[in-house]
């Protein structure tokens, strides 16, 4: 792993999410991650790059406490503003996680309940866990699906989802993401199910309400493209391995590890429309495997 | 939390609505046949001709109104012993709509507990529900019934509770499968991480989008009830003999279909109409209430 400096970080400042020496597995099955070491500073945006399985959604699952009940932490920390969150009792964890972190979903046609008006599934958490007054929480709602761009808040608030479009469904996830004023977000893929235009749009309103609210992020995503336009930050994943961290710049710029050079290689530029794609090579990925399995010193788990 | 007042707005996508307010055919037809029913149960002494137990051997077999023989009165002729086919129909839906409603609701609520904690907390708890329910449908239900009925003795209480035992896993292994895709989406992520309980998470997120199926299979299981009834009643195990049901109105019919068709025909039809309104209205409330559809 190449050594990562990071630019958001102030010197002596204590990071929101520090991830150390983090294992995941399947009870008694495959690794899913190996060793994984980030941190996230107050108003960073940290992308994590990776192809499918490489695990990413899994870090993000595993900070919040939502690992489904087949996989487990098998090693490693995570300090939660501090906290360190495998020692705590269960139900003080999930005060701790509900106080301080919240989550951006990936699909908006299936992150809202279907038979929940918008607006109780935005308070509820305001109310129920974090001791608001019910008309605080409703005015917190209105002031964020205004803050995004939604022109008649009362009457979302009031809505079903099914009455609403993709793009205003995420538009009110982001609001009800934001809503409790979390200090860590953990974006999981946000802009996945999203048409381009409309990707865009909810980029742009993440890294705004981000920045005001110094909130960090923890980005999902395996686009290259949307780490270039959101992130301070990156961690390049392969096989539930960190490969690479950089200051997002640096690593466009100046990619050290191989995997990274292929995986930007692999991006389509607008700029060559023409050009044909170049998908990662076999031949690397046949090599990453082998080293990634010889340094944890046991073969063949990669069910 | 308050309702706002709706406000008209230029991105109103608010069609979905009414298209829900328009009740399908089907739903409206069952509805009409079991509301029928309901209403006859109720006013049983006062709409029914005769006495269903009056027995006159004077007018046996008369045939219905249209046939040579008709009796005045007997709109749907006699049987064998001179009983009204009409009256001993009208009580018959009494017992037939008791059952129905009390042995479903005891089947749901006690499947759909079931189920839902087994697809709720999963592991052990699932691992026994769902056992028991592989164990309890390797019995055929129909024997299981009878075998019940013969050991518990003859009765309404019996019949009963011998259909909520059988039926019971018919919600079970539904309802568990429903609450586990609810389990997986998003939206109970979201609430987890937002430190939801599990019990509200289950109350709040899951039940409601549970609920359209439960509605649903209760209106079959209300359906399933009557035809084990009749069952039951065919065997002459249900109530004493001499209560008018419909299954042992067939029963009796079946001995003299050649000469007194009526006597067979009208119960069978009656019971075919009131088990496909069920399941018509059954499958018609699913979509009615379906938050996805709606």
């Amino acid at each position: 792993m190449m050594p990562d400096s990071n630019p958001v970080a102030a010197p002596g400042a204590s990071p929101t999410l520090a991830i150390d020496g983090l294992g995941v597995a399947v009870r008694r099955g495959p690794r899913l991650l190996r060793d994984v070491t980030l941190n996230v500073n107050p108003g960073e945006v940290r992308a994590l790059v990776g192809e499918s399985g490489a695990g990413k959604s899994m870090i993000g699952k595993a900070v919040l406490g939502v690992l489904p009940r087949s996989i487990e932490v098998t090693s490693g920390r995570i300090e939660l503003l501090g906290h360190d969150l495998g020692q705590l009792a269960p139900a003080r964890r999930r005060q701790v996680v509900a106080a301080a972190a919240s989550l951006i979903p990936q699909d908006p046609m299936t992150a809202l309940n279907p038979s929940r008006r918008i607006g109780g599934q935005i308070t509820d958490r305001l109310v129920l866990r974090l001791g608001w007054s019910a008309d605080a929480a409703r005015r917190r709602a209105l002031e964020l699906l205004e803050r995004v761009h939604i022109r008649d808040p009362l009457r979302v608030m009031a809505s079903y989802p099914h009455e609403l479009s993709g793009g205003m469904r995420q538009r009110v996830l982001i609001a009800a993401a934001f809503a409790p004023r979390p200090q860590l977000i953990v974006a999981d893929e946000p802009t996945t199910a999203l048409d381009v235009t409309v990707q865009k749009q909810i980029l742009r309103l993440i890294r705004e309400l981000q920045a005001e609210a110094k909130t960090a992020v923890l980005f999902v995503t395996h686009d290259m493209g949307v780490v270039a336009k959101i992130s301070q930050t990156v961690t390049v994943l392969f096989a539930g391995k960190v490969m690479e961290s950089a200051p997002t710049e640096q690593l466009f710029s100046d990619p050290r590890h191989p995997y990274t050079r292929a995986l930007i290689a692999a991006t389509p530029r607008y700029t060559h429309p023409h050009e044909p794609l170049r998908p990662v090579p076999p031949e690397l990925i046949a090599q990453l495997w082998r080293e990634v399995e010889s340094t944890n010193g046991e073969g063949g788990e990669h069910g | 939390m308050a309702e706002p007042a709706p406000i008209a707005s230029s991105l109103a996508p608010a069609a979905p609505r009414a298209r829900a307010r328009r009740l399908n055919p089907r739903l409206w037809l069952s509805a009409g046949w079991i509301l029928l029913l309901v209403l006859a149960a109720l006013s049983a002494p006062w709409l029914a001709p005769h006495d269903p137990l009056a027995q006159d051997l004077l007018l046996e077999r008369l045939p219905p109104i249209g046939f040579d023989g008709y009796e005045a009165g007997y709109w749907l002729g006699t049987d064998s012993l001179g009983r009204d086919v009409l009256s001993r129909l009208i009580y018959g839906a009494r017992i037939a709509l008791v059952v129905a409603v009390a042995a479903a609701f005891a089947a749901c609520l006690f499947g759909s507990v079931l189920g839902l904690l087994a697809g709720f907390y999963g592991g052990w708890t699932d691992r026994g529900v769902s056992r028991g329910v592989d164990v309890w449908m390797a019995f055929p239900p129909v024997l299981f019934a009878v075998l019940l009925v013969a050991v518990m003795g003859p009765g309404l209480i019996s019949v009963i509770v011998a259909i909520a035992i059988i039926d019971w896993t018919r919600f079970a292994r539904v309802i568990r499968a429903e609450t586990l895709v609810q389990s997986r989406m998003d939206y109970v992520q979201s609430a987890r991480v937002g430190g939801a309980s599990r019990r509200r998470i289950l109350a709040s997120e899951i039940l409601p989008n549970v609920l359209p199926t439960i509605v649903a299979l209760l209106a079959l299981e209300m359906g399933v009830a009557i035809i084990v009834e009749a069952i039951l009643s065919f065997v002459n195990l249900s109530i004493s003999s001499d209560d008018p049901t419909w299954g042992g109105m067939i029963a009796e019919g079946r001995a003299s279909l050649h000469f007194a068709w009526w006597v067979l025909v009208f119960p069978l039809l009656v019971l075919f109409l009131s088990v496909l309104s069920f399941t018509q209205l059954g499958e018609g409330l699913k979509d009615q209430f379906d938050p996805l559809s709606r």
